[in-house]
């Protein structure tokens, strides 16, 4: 998520009004405030509108939304003159090139740290950590036009951003900070983008580093912007977001030309919608003209075609609007959310519990009346708690995550009673006896199951209860069973038996076998039992899955 | 008044009679060692009804030695005896008594030894020593030294002298039930209808008992059940379905972009393993890449087959809702589930790699937005949430999207979930023609927010002592 900071003296300046007023609407727009500080509040807003990720940008939407400038804002753009080539060689490494000239910029160390806090946001939000996108802001009067985006071998030198000799951009991989934690976008091309002036001074190596010939400083008047990328659209969002935010604060924008195309045209881009469909979507009631006036106050150029249509224009940094229905969201914020009168639906239907959580539900009832105390382990669990310490194989079937967080957390379940010890384990020094259950869901290949299973801990627990309490609640599902011998080794041989329903085994009791005990550190015996619900009449098999 | 013993009874009737006595007379009356009465005393003086009282007596009586002397004499005494004119201290030797009876004389200046010549001194007498011997009085010298020369020993004897107080006799003559006490009803006694003659022992109502720990539901599953409840009489019916879900289900039938960051390893449990994708796919693949003729633009790009096969610990339970609505195209729908869900975020006290999540959703012709904030306030009303209120948000698959807000006394306005309409990217390629109105919640907080959890982890690897002591009924003040 991308916290933004809001400075209140910039902020109020460019939007026309108090902080109060500001900060009392701001989370009507879509935003959580997390801080209010004495001289900037801190605000949080959703990834689908980096146009908000600068106080420029909350300024022109509050304007909006408090209904001090509405409509759609106009940027003018004029042609710089400047061109730039693209290599055809960069087709299959960084194809796509943005560019713009800003003129005009008036820089403090607090404006050079909001434009810096963009750059980075819209890395994050649209350049997907600048795989997808990456942005350069150069001081133009350092460097001599027309440029140049090539391939360039990866043995030219140039001096990087904050260093002050001269490094093979190989190098610059290994040894930069910035190159370290990017090389994985680039490292593997034969060959690397980079950008250059007429006398082949270095201004970027995309999406690396810029050179440090053309640092932005305080005295920096007109800026050079690049940006490439691998995808069209995202490039030129984020070209407009920047230009059309330094425009918010008093810079002029012109183009350049990349490939013999001007660019950016900072134009709206037009959609026109069903006054109808908007309607019925939101469940209020709107004439054209009123949700052109809503669409005004979200800053969407917007005007009645007729009585059921409205031509909206959309302007160039709503890089959200995919779809007509993200219009009538903007029309259901500007509309307010509070003011929408909330009615639940007519549909009429019968509520239906899950044929497997209802038996579930039985399970507990049934182990609750023996005594039993219901608990909730986690799904995931290690290899030393579901096999080692219980001195089982391992299950054909249990799943490995492949990046877990923490060596306790390496496979999903396959079974319940190890979950149960571990129980016991961390309970040992509560009063005896302890009798304990779990029913939830294991994990054998890719498919989801219920299984029940309890312990049971004190000076006389044994096979003989285990038998019993496991017979209780087969004969209360209905299960009619068969028992056989099992070679289970978590169990005390002579002392263990498989469930059986027809040939197929649906679980087991025993009494747990003291290596097992030494091996959870418990000092009393235990009865356990588990079994697998499935073999339960009504359990379906589970629809929908592919 | 504190209930009675039996034996305390049976004391107060015979102090009825006698009023004020000694416990060793009582306990021949009540056939009782005088201990036993005095302990019976003790109680009831704690009640008010008798008074008990501790008399010390301090008593001479002559040890084995004295009692000889009772018959004798003295040792002086007998010596006295023999002393006659011109007697020797060797002729005195002989006698049996003048190992004592010599010094005894010699010290009370009775007689005159010259040489080994022994003479009387006129008027000799030990009678006065013998008065005293025979009729010892405490505070006279001569019995202090006979005390001294462990002739005679000083007892001190403890009685406890027992009286009935006012009350204690108000009670006894109101009568006093003096049958024997049945502690446990027996059979034969229900049966041969001698219950009628029982005294049953009573037992101080005060006195608390060892707690009992019954069998019971874990306090959160009680939550997790009681919002079933809700969802149920709401009219929704129950979905279950796979913890292990393709991508495609869970991320691409759900319009989230393959580059998308959610769907990176940092944030999501992949497996290594793969599912084929379902017949139909080329339509979410279509979507995704340009609109698929609908009114969307689509994510643009590229869409790869390999990364929707594979399979991931499902984020959400949106993946079960969806995979109900592409078996279920007709409306209406409405549906839940609760089920946990699997997020790669470092474990803490209020974050965990596992949660519950429910989430509903209803499917209809014409169903609006202005529904779901309906039923969004109807679940929580239910819930006993009171006020809430709405706000803007943003989730990938739904539009428009908000977010629910729920004041709870003493904390204030609590995020409670998000919900939204899905969006027609999600819908179209499934077929599925009407809105579709979703929401979802963690309700790990809920839990957190009714059971007073400073730690999130203790649902799942609790103390049992907590699970004991949990009572079924939480409600908090405030409705959560």
């Amino acid at each position: 998520m991308a916290v933004i900071t809001l400075p209140y003296r910039y902020l109020e300046r460019l939007t026309r009004t108090d902080r109060k007023t500001i900060l009392e609407k701001i989370s009507l727009i879509g935003s959580d405030v997390e801080r209010i500080e004495d001289d900037h509040a801190d605000v949080e807003f959703f990834p689908d509108r980096p146009d908000l990720f600068s106080p420029e940008g909350v300024a022109r939407a509050m304007r909006g939304y408090l209904g001090i400038e509405t409509g759609l804002p106009m940027y003018r753009v004029r042609p710089s003159g400047i061109s730039f080539t693209v290599d055809p060689n960069l087709a299959s490494i960084r194809p796509v090139l943005g560019a713009a000239v800003i003129r005009g910029v008036s820089f403090d160390d607090e404006s050079i740290q909001s434009i810096m806090s963009l750059q980075e946001s819209l890395h994050w939000a649209v350049g997907r950590g600048r795989s997808k996108v990456a942005i350069g802001i150069h001081d133009l009067d350092t460097v001599t036009p027309p440029f140049r985006y090539i391939a360039s071998p990866r043995s030219r030198r140039f001096v990087p951003l904050d260093y002050c000799e001269e490094m093979s951009m190989d190098e610059i991989l290994e040894k930069h900070p910035k190159g370290r934690d990017y090389a994985k976008i680039v490292r593997d091309f034969p060959l690397f983008p980079l950008i250059v002036d007429q006398d082949n001074h270095v201004l970027s190596f995309p999406p690396i580093i810029n050179g440090e010939r053309t640092r932005v400083t305080i005295d920096t008047k007109n800026i050079l912007l690049d940006t490439t990328g691998t995808d069209t659209r995202a490039v030129s969002v984020a070209v407009n977001i920047i230009c059309t935010a330094m425009a918010e604060a008093g810079a002029s924008i012109e183009s350049v030309s990349v490939g013999g195309e001007d660019i950016p045209t900072l134009a709206p881009v037009e959609r026109s919608v069903s006054v109808k469909e908007c309607s019925r979507l939101l469940g209020i009631e709107l004439t054209a003209p009123q949700m052109a006036m809503l669409l005004h106050k979200m800053r969407f150029g917007a005007e009645a075609e007729d009585t059921e249509t409205v031509k909206v224009q959309i302007p160039c940094y709503r890089a959200d609007i995919m779809h007509d229905w993200d219009l009538f969201e903007d029309v259901a914020i500007a509309y307010g959310y509070d003011r929408i009168i909330s009615q639940p639906p007519p549909t009429y239907t019968v509520g239906k519990p899950h044929a497997v959580l209802v038996r579930a539900d039985l399970v507990r009832e049934v182990l609750c009346g023996l005594g039993y105390l219901e608990v909730m382990p986690f799904t995931l669990t290690s290899e030393e708690i579901m096999y080692l310490r219980m001195q089982r194989p391992e299950h054909p079937g249990v799943l490995r995550v492949m990046h877990p967080i923490s060596i306790e957390n390496t496979i999903v379940r396959t079974d319940l009673i190890p979950l149960l010890l571990e129980f016991l384990a961390m309970n040992r020094h509560r009063e005896l006896p302890q009798r304990l259950f779990t029913v939830g869901d294991v994990v054998h290949h890719c498919t989801t199951h219920q299984q029940a299973a309890g312990v049971s801990t004190h000076p006389e627990a044994d096979f003989s209860e285990a038998y019993a309490t496991a017979d209780a609640l087969l004969h209360e599902l209905s299960l009619e069973y068969t028992t056989v011998e099992s070679a289970d080794p978590a169990f005390i041989n002579g002392r263990r038996a498989d469930i059986m329903a027809g040939n197929r085994k649906i679980g087991m009791f025993g009494e747990i076998h003291p290596a097992v005990l030494n091996g959870f550190e418990l000092e009393h015996s235990v009865a356990a039992f588990e079994i697998d619900l499935r073999a339960v009449s009504g359990y379906h098999a589970m629809p929908g899955t592919p | 008044m504190a209930e009675l013993t039996q034996n305390e009874k049976r004391l107060l009737a015979a102090l009825g009679k006698e009023e004020r006595t000694f416990a060793t007379p009582l306990a021949g009356l009540l056939g009782a060692t005088p201990e036993a009465v005095v302990q019976w005393a003790h109680l009831a003086q704690e009640k008010g009804l008798v008074a008990t009282e501790r008399i010390v007596a301090r008593e001479l009586v002559y040890t084995d030695e004295g009692n000889r002397y009772l018959e004798t004499g003295l040792p002086e005494t007998q010596l006295l005896r023999e002393i006659r004119q011109g007697a020797t201290v060797e002729d005195l030797r002989k006698h049996a008594a003048f190992a004592i009876g010599f010094g005894q004389l010699r010290k009370k200046g009775l007689i005159r030894v010259t040489g080994s010549a022994v003479e009387k001194i006129p008027g000799a007498s030990t009678d006065a020593d013998e008065a005293a011997l025979k009729n010892p009085a405490p505070d006279d010298p001569r019995t202090k030294d006979l005390i001294k020369r462990g002739i005679l020993a000083e007892h001190e004897t403890v009685q406890h002298k027992v009286s009935i107080t006012p009350e204690g006799l108000a009670l006894v003559q109101a009568g006093l039930d003096l049958r024997a006490e049945t502690g446990t009803l027996t059979r034969d006694q229900i049966v041969s209808g001698t219950w009628r003659d029982c005294n049953f022992r009573r037992y101080d109502v005060k006195k608390l008992p060892r707690r009992l720990y019954p069998g019971k539901v874990h306090p959160y599953q009680r939550i997790i059940g009681e919002m079933r409840e809700i969802l149920l009489t709401m009219g929704f019916e129950e979905l279950y379905g796979e913890i292990i879900q393709q991508c495609y289900w869970n991320f691409d039938a759900l319009f989230q972009p393959q580059d998308h960051p959610a769907r990176e390893m940092q944030d999501t449990f992949y497996l290594s393993e793969t599912l084929p994708l379902p017949q139909g796919y080329e339509k979410v693949k279509a979507m995704h890449i340009d609109g698929g003729g609908t009114s969307s633009t689509g994510w643009g790009g590229t869409w790869k087959e390999e990364k929707a096969r594979q399979c991931v610990l499902r984020t959400h339970t949106t993946c079960l809702s969806i995979q109900h609505l592409a078996a279920h195209r007709d409306p209406p729908v409405k549906a839940f589930a609760v089920g946990r869900v699997y997020r790669r975020e470092t474990i803490d006290t209020t974050h965990l790699a596992e949660f519950e999540q429910l989430e509903g959703i209803v499917m209809d012709e014409d169903v609006t937005f202005a529904n779901l904030l309906g039923i969004l306030r109807e679940f929580y009303n239910r819930m006993g949430l009171d006020s809430v209120r709405f706000k803007p948000s943003y989730y990938p698959y739904t539009e428009p999207s908000l977010d629910a807000e729920a004041y709870v006394e003493g904390i204030g306005w609590v995020e409670m979930g998000g919900a939204g309409v899905f969006r027609e990217e999600v819908t179209a390629p499934l077929g599925i023609t009407c809105p579709v109105l979703a929401w979802g919640l963690g309700i790990s907080r809920i839990a957190m927010l009714r059971l007073g959890l400073k730690d999130l982890r203790l649902l799942h690897k609790s103390d049992i002592q907590f699970l004991r002591e949990t009572p079924v009924i939480t409600d908090a003040e405030g409705g959560i």
